[in-house]
C-alpha cells in the first residue's frame, strides 16, 4: 500500500515532468523561431526548386558554403539592374567558393529564358511555382538578398536593390567566414 | 401591422412593466414599515402583485423575441440591440427561476432595475433587423449566443444578491477602518450603477434634443497581411465633442453651450471601432452619472448606502449570501457550455479553429477562470458572505466588460455592427 | 510510527495522519475545533493522501500541487495573465510573415515596443503562461487523485450509527424528545425519506439516509474531462497533428495544398449581396454580404507530384464551401477566408486571319500563364518568342513589364508562312482591346500589320477569372479529444452541480432524538428535505431553524 502510493506519485511526477517540460519546451523553441520570417543570425527555410536546365537544387545541398539567395523578377527593375551585377561578382567569386541561387518570383518559363539568354546568366536561376518560397520568406518587396554563411546561419538581409560594391564588399566579408 | 412592429410594441410593453414590476417590489420591501399593516401579509401580497406584474413582463418580452423572430426570419441576437435585450430578457428568466426557488421579493427589488438598466441599454443601439453577414448564420452561433446570455444572467442575479448582502451587512455606524472602507466600496458601486443610467439619461437626452455632430478622421489600418492602407472615415456624435476621434477634423458640430468643436483627440491607442465617440460617450455618462449622484446626495443628505440599507433589514443575510452563491452555481455550467464549449464549436465551424486567442474569447475564459475561482474560494478556502459577496460584484464587472468593454477598447471578432 | 496513537479514535478505529473526522464513528478527532461549532465535512474529514509526516522532496512536490490554495493562485495568476494579451493585438493575428517588432513600434509607439520586447505579443504562446497552464494541468491531476480515492473509500463504507457529536454539529441539526417507540418512529421517518428517494439504511433506532452520491464524482469527472482537454491541445504540437495555411486560388485554376498530397481547384466563386428590399434603410445602398461561395473540387496528386514534373489528380471530394460549411476530407478542412473580386484574364482563343484573303485561321489557344510555343494554323507557323503579363515602354524604348499579374498582357510571335519570310516575321499582340489601341499594335507590327492579324472574335473567346477565393486549409488530429475532454468536463459540471449529495443521520436515545444532515451544497435543499419529512409524519418546524450556523458551502 504505501510503496505502491509512492511509486504512483513519481510516476505521476514523472509524466508531469516530460509532458509538462514538452510543452514548455516547445515554446522556449518556437519563440527562437518566431513565427518562421528568417532573420540575421537565423537559419533560412529550406527550398526544393528546380532550374531552367530541369536539376532540382535543395538550400541543404549547399550546406557548408557561401551562399547568396536572391529573388528576383524581370519585372522589378532594381533587380534587373542587379542580375548582370551577380554575374560578374559570380565570376570573381566562384572559385572562392561562393554560391548564388537567385530564385525567379514566379514568372513563365519564356519569360525568364529570354531573360538569362539576354544577360548571358550563369549561375543557378531557381524557378519558385505559385509563390511557395517567397511566401515562406516573408518577402514583402524585391528584390531581397540574403547572405548565408557556411555555416547555414543568415549573415545579412538585404531588401531592395543594390549597388554592385554593395555587392562586392558583402561577398567578400561573407567568404572570411 | 407586420411581426416587426408588433414585436417593438411588445417590447415597450415589457419595459413598462418591467418598471412597475420593480415598483411594486419597491413596494412590498419598503412598504413593510407603514403603519396600519402587518409586515409579513404586506410583503406577501405585494411580492405577489410585483411578481405577477415581472412575469407579465417577461411574457411580452418573450413575445417580443419570438415575433421579431418570426418577422425577421433569423434569430435576434445579432446585433448589439437585439443582444442586449435578449441579455435583459435572460436575466429575468434566471430571475424567475431563482425566485421560484427563494420566494425573496427582495431579490426582485435588485433584479429588477438591472433587467430595466440593460434593456434601456440595448435602446441606445439601432434598432432595425440586419440581414445576417455569412460568417453569423450559423446554428450554433444562436446556441452559443444564447446560452452564454442565459449564464451571463444568472451571474447577474448573483451580482445583485451580492450587493444586496453587502448592504445589508456593511457597517453603517461604526467609524472603524475597515467599515468606512467597505462603505466606501458599496458607495462606490452604486455610483458605478448611476454612472450607467447617468449614460442612459444623457443619451437619449441628447437624442431627443436631435444634437448632431459629424467628424471626418483619418485612419491608418494594417490588415491581416500586414498590408498598411489608411482612408478617410467619418465619424458622427450624437453627444457634443468633449472628445473628437483621434487624427480627425470636425465637419459639423451643433453649438452645446457655445462648443462646436474640441481640442482633445482620443488617445491613439484605442483600437476599438470608433474608439473616440465611446470614449466621448462613456465621459458624457460619467458627467451626467456625477450630477445624478450629486442630486440624489442632496435629496438624502447621506449615502445611498446609507439610504438603502435601512430598508434591508430584517432580510436574513445568510439567505442573500445563499441566493448569490446558487445563482452563480447555477449559472457556471451553462456559461461554460454558453461561452466556452458552444463558442468552440461554433469557432471551428466558421474559421476553423476552436480558439484563437481572439479578445473576446480571451475575456470569456477570463470570465470564466475567474468564476471557478469563486466557487473554490467557496468550497474549498470558505469564502462566504462579505468575502464572496464581494467576488460576485466584481465578478460580474468582469462580465460587463467581456461584453461591452471589449467592444469598446478592444479591436476583435466580435465587435457588432452598429455598436455606438 | 510517532502519530499512531492519536489517530485512534475511541470506537477503536484506525485513522490515517490528518484526519479530522474518525473515518467509522464520526468523532471529532482534532479538538482545535471550537466545540459545538459545526464541524468541517470537507471531504467527509478524511486524510487526504499527501498528508503525512516525514516528507521528503517527491512528498513535497506533490502536496504543493494537491492544495486547493495552490490551485486557486494558478487559476488568478492564469487570468491576469491572459488579460496582459488583450492589450494590443497578437501577432497572430496577423497572417504573412512580415517585420512584427517594427509594427508595434510604429503602430503603438513606445509602449508596443516594449510590449513586444516583453512578448506580450505572444502571451498564449510564452513560455510562463504555457508553465501556468501545465501547473493547472499537473494541479488537477495531484488534487483529484489525492482526494478522490480516499473520498471513495469513506463513503463505500460509511457507518449508520454516528456519533452524538458528529450528529449535533452538523450544520442541519434537530433534536427533540420522541415519545413513540424508537424503531417505530424511525421506520416511519425512513418510509418519508424513501419518498422522497432517499436510500435508507436502519441499524434498529439509528437511520442512515443518502441520495445522489454520485455528484460527489461531477467535480472529479471535470477535472478528469480538462485535464484530456489540455493534453490535447498540447497534442496538436506533434508534429504532423495540426496545419494552418492559406491558399489563394483563381476562378478555374488548380493549385496545390503545401506539405500535403492534395491540389484543390475553385471551380467558381460567388459571392451574393443582399438587395436593397432586404435591406433596412440605413443600410440600403451598402454592399452588404449575404454569401461567399467557392465550388471547390479537392484532389490527390497520384503521380508526378515532384518539384518540376508535371502532377496527374485524382478527385477525391468536391463540396460547395461557404463560411461555417468547409469542405472536409480525411481530416483535411478547407474553410472560406477571404476573396478578390478583382476579374484576371486566363486564356484567350483569338483567330489569325490572313488579311489579303480574308481567310481565317483557329481558334487557338493562349493562356496567359505558362503559353504554349509553338502554333501550327493553317499554312502559318508561330513561335512564341517573348511575353509580358504588363506591357510598358521601358526608358531606353525597350519593351517591359510592370508585373507579373496579366494586367496588360502582350505576346510576341514569331510568325512564318504564305507571304511571309523564311525566318519569319515578329508580330506583336495584345490580347486586350485596350492595350491594342494604347500602344498601338498596329503601328508596333508595321507592315505586317496589313499582312496578317490576331484576333479574338467575340467574348465567348475570352477566358476569365471573375474572382479569386482564399481558402484556409486546417489540419487538427487532435479535435476529438478536444471535444471528448470538453463533453467529458461538462458531464461532470453538470452532475457536481446541479445534484447534491445529501445525507441524514439520526438516532435516538432514551427517547432523545438527534438528528443532523449534511449536503456539500444547497442547504436551502437540504433543510427543505428535512423539514418535509418531519411534516409529513406530524412535527412541523421551520426549515430555516434546522440551521445550526457556521458555513454555506
Amino acid at each position: 500500500m504505501k510503496s505502491s502510493r509512492k511509486i504512483m506519485q513519481i510516476v505521476i511526477l514523472t509524466a508531469v515532468l516530460i509532458i509538462g517540460g514538452y510543452a514548455i519546451g516547445t515554446t522556449l523553441f518556437a519563440s527562437g523561431e518566431s513565427g518562421g520570417v528568417p532573420k540575421v543570425g537565423g537559419t533560412p527555410p529550406e527550398f526544393k526548386l528546380v532550374d531552367l536546365q530541369g536539376n532540382v537544387h535543395q538550400l541543404s545541398d549547399y550546406k557548408g558554403k557561401a551562399i547568396v539567395v536572391n529573388f528576383w523578377g524581370t519585372f522589378c527593375p532594381p533587380c534587373v539592374k542587379e542580375m548582370p551585377e551577380f554575374e560578374r561578382q559570380f565570376a570573381k567569386w566562384q572559385n572562392d567558393g561562393l554560391e548564388i541561387l537567385a530564385i525567379n518570383l514566379s514568372e513563365d518559363t519564356l519569360t525568364v529564358n529570354n531573360f538569362v539568354h539576354q544577360f548571358e546568366l550563369n549561375y543557378p536561376i531557381l524557378r519558385d511555382v505559385d509563390r511557395k518560397t517567397e511566401r515562406k520568406y516573408g518577402l514583402r518587396s524585391y528584390p531581397t538578398t540574403f547572405f548565408v554563411k557556411p555555416d547555414g546561419t543568415i549573415m545579412d538581409i538585404t531588401v531592395g536593390g543594390m549597388t554592385e560594391e554593395y555587392i562586392d564588399e558583402r561577398i567578400a566579408k561573407l567568404l572570411t567566414y | 401591422m407586420s411581426l416587426v412592429d408588433l414585436s417593438s410594441d411588445a417590447f415597450i410593453a415589457a419595459f413598462f412593466l418591467y418598471c412597475f414590476a420593480f415598483l411594486f417590489y419597491v413596494i412590498a420591501i419598503a412598504g413593510k414599515k407603514w403603519s396600519n399593516r402587518d409586515p409579513f401579509q404586506h410583503e406577501k401580497r405585494w411580492g405577489r402583485i410585483a411578481f405577477i406584474t415581472s412575469s407579465l413582463g417577461l411574457a411580452a418580452h418573450l413575445t417580443f423575441f419570438f415575433t421579431r423572430w418570426a418577422g425577421s426570419g433569423q434569430i435576434p441576437t445579432s446585433n448589439m440591440y437585439e443582444f442586449m435585450t435578449f441579455l435583459g430578457m435572460a436575466i429575468m428568466i434566471a430571475f424567475t427561476i431563482i425566485y421560484a426557488i427563494y420566494r425573496k421579493a427582495l431579490l426582485g427589488m435588485f433584479s429588477l432595475p438591472l433587467t430595466v438598466i440593460i434593456v434601456a441599454y440595448a435602446s441606445v443601439f439601432p434598432q432595425e433587423v440586419q440581414p445576417l453577414i455569412p460568417a453569423l448564420n450559423s446554428i450554433w452561433l444562436k446556441v452559443h449566443v444564447t446560452t452564454a446570455a442565459l449564464g451571463e444572467a444568472f451571474f447577474a442575479v448573483g451580482f445583485a444578491a451580492g450587493l444586496m448582502y453587502l448592504l445589508r451587512v456593511v457597517d453603517f455606524n461604526s467609524e472603524t477602518k475597515e467599515a468606512r472602507r467597505s462603505r466606501f466600496w458599496v458607495e462606490f458601486s452604486l455610483y458605478t450603477i448611476i454612472i450607467i443610467i447617468g449614460f442612459l439619461v444623457a443619451v437619449f437626452g441628447f437624442r431627443a434634443a436631435g444634437y448632431e455632430a459629424q467628424f471626418s478622421q483619418e485612419m491608418s489600418t494594417v490588415d491581416a497581411k500586414g498590408i498598411e492602407s489608411s482612408k478617410v472615415e467619418t465619424v458622427d456624435y450624437t453627444l457634443p465633442p468633449i472628445v473628437k476621434p483621434y487624427n480627425s477634423e470636425v465637419v459639423h458640430a451643433d453649438s452645446f453651450l457655445g462648443m462646436t468643436d474640441t481640442k482633445l483627440e482620443a488617445p491613439s491607442w484605442m483600437n476599438g471601432v470608433n474608439a473616440g465617440r465611446k470614449l466621448n460617450t462613456v465621459i458624457w455618462s460619467i458627467i451626467a452619472g456625477t450630477i445624478l449622484y450629486g442630486l440624489l446626495r442632496l435629496v438624502f443628505r447621506k449615502p445611498l448606502g446609507a439610504v438603502i440599507h435601512p430598508v434591508m433589514e430584517g432580510v436574513d443575510p445568510d439567505d442573500l449570501d445563499e441566493i448569490s452563491y446558487r445563482a452563480i452555481a447555477i449559472g457556471f455550467p451553462i456559461f461554460t457550455l454558453g461561452a466556452l464549449i458552444f463558442a468552440m464549436i461554433w469557432a471551428n465551424i466558421a474559421w476553423g479553429r476552436f480558439w484563437g486567442w481572439d479578445p473576446k474569447e480571451v475575456w470569456a475564459l477570463i470570465s470564466w477562470l475567474y468564476y471557478s475561482a469563486y466557487l473554490h474560494f467557496r468550497l474549498s478556502r470558505g469564502w462566504q458572505g462579505l468575502r464572496s459577496s464581494w467576488l460576485a460584484v466584481i465578478g460580474f464587472v468582469v462580465i460587463l466588460f467581456t461584453l461591452v468593454g471589449v467592444n469598446l477598447v478592444i479591436a476583435g471578432l466580435h465587435s457588432y455592427a452598429g455598436t455606438n | 510510527m510517532l502519530s499512531i496513537h492519536n489517530t485512534k479514535c475511541e470506537c477503536g478505529h484506525q485513522n490515517a495522519v490528518g484526519t479530522v473526522l474518525c473515518e467509522s464513528c464520526g468523532k471529532p478527532l482534532m479538538e482545535d475545533q471550537q466545540q459545538n461549532e459545526p464541524l468541517e465535512m470537507r471531504y467527509d474529514g478524511i486524510a487526504r493522501r499527501s498528508q503525512k509526516k516525514n516528507q521528503n522532496l517527491i512528498d513535497r512536490i506533490w502536496s504543493f500541487f494537491s492544495s486547493v490554495k495552490i490551485a486557486i493562485y494558478l487559476i488568478v495568476l492564469t487570468f491576469l495573465g491572459a488579460t496582459l494579451g488583450t492589450i494590443y493585438p497578437q501577432e497572430n493575428t496577423f497572417i504573412n510573415n512580415f517585420d512584427i517588432a517594427a509594427y508595434y513600434e510604429s503602430t503603438y509607439g513606445t509602449p508596443g515596443k516594449i510590449y513586444q520586447m516583453l512578448g506580450l505579443s505572444h502571451t498564449y504562446e510564452s513560455w510562463w503562461f504555457i508553465t501556468l497552464l501545465v501547473m493547472i494541468g499537473t494541479s488537477l491531476v495531484i488534487c483529484s487523485l489525492d482526494r478522490i480515492l480516499p473520498l471513495y473509500r469513506a463513503l463505500s463504507k460509511q457507518q449508520i450509527r454516528k456519533h452524538l457529536q458528529f450528529i449535533n454539529r452538523q450544520k442541519t441539526v434537530y433534536s427533540a424528545k420522541v415519545d413513540e417507540p424508537a424503531e417505530a418512529w424511525v421506520e416511519q421517518f425512513a418510509a418519508q425519506l424513501k419518498r422522497k428517494r432517499y436510500r435508507v439504511h436502519m441499524d434498529g433506532s439509528a437511520l442512515l439516509a443518502e441520495k445522489n452520491r454520485f455528484s460527489r464524482w461531477g467535480p472529479y469527472i471535470n477535472h478528469i474531462g480538462l485535464i484530456l482537454f489540455l493534453l490535447s491541445i498540447l497534442a496538436r504540437s506533434l508534429p504532423g497533428w495540426q496545419m494552418d495555411s492559406y491558399i489563394t486560388i483563381a476562378d478555374g485554376a488548380t493549385v496545390p495544398i503545401e506539405g500535403t498530397n492534395y491540389y484543390v481547384k475553385n471551380e467558381k466563386f460567388t459571392v451574393d449581396f443582399y438587395t436593397d428590399d432586404e435591406l433596412p434603410p440605413e443600410l440600403k445602398g451598402q454592399a452588404r454580404a449575404k454569401l461567399y461561395e467557392t465550388a471547390a473540387v479537392l484532389y490527390t496528386c497520384s503521380s508526378g507530384c515532384e518539384a518540376g514534373e508535371t502532377p496527374v489528380l485524382e478527385e477525391v471530394a468536391r463540396h460547395d464551401i461557404i463560411v461555417n460549411s468547409p469542405l472536409k476530407y480525411k481530416g483535411l478542412k478547407l474553410y472560406q477566408f477571404d476573396f478578390d473580386l478583382t476579374p484576371k484574364l486566363i486564356s484567350v482563343k483569338p483567330m489569325l486571319i490572313n488579311k489579303e484573303t480574308g481567310e481565317q485561321y483557329g481558334p487557338f489557344e493562349l493562356t496567359m500563364k505558362d503559353a504554349a510555343l509553338n502554333y501550327e494554323l493553317g499554312p502559318y507557323k508561330m513561335r512564341l518568342i517573348a511575353n509580358y503579363m504588363d506591357f510598358a515602354v521601358g526608358e531606353n524604348g525597350e519593351p517591359t513589364t510592370l508585373g507579373r499579374e496579366p494586367n496588360a498582357p502582350a505576346f510576341v510571335f514569331l510568325i512564318t508562312g504564305p507571304g511571309l519570310p523564311e525566318a519569319g516575321q515578329p508580330y506583336m499582340y495584345f490580347p486586350m482591346q485596350k492595350d491594342k489601341e494604347k500602344f498601338g499594335q498596329d503601328q508596333i507590327n508595321g507592315a505586317l500589320a496589313s499582312k496578317v492579324e490576331i484576333k479574338v472574335d467575340g467574348m465567348q473567346n475570352v477566358n476569365f477569372s471573375e474572382a479569386s477565393t482564399s481558402l484556409n486549409v486546417r489540419v487538427d488530429k487532435a479535435l476529438n479529444f478536444v471535444w471528448v475532454g470538453a463533453a467529458i468536463s461538462m458531464i461532470g459540471l453538470l452532475m457536481g452541480s446541479y445534484w447534491q449529495h445529501r445525507r441524514i443521520w439520526l438516532r435516538i436515545d432514551d427517547g432523545q432524538l438527534s438528528l443532523g444532515a449534511h449536503t456539500n451544497k444547497n442547504w436551502y435543499g437540504m433543510r427543505a428535505d428535512v423539514a418535509g419529512a418531519l411534516q409529513k409524519i406530524g412535527v412541523t418546524v421551520d426549515p430555516k431553524s434546522l440551521d445550526n450556523g457556521g458555513n454555506n458551502a
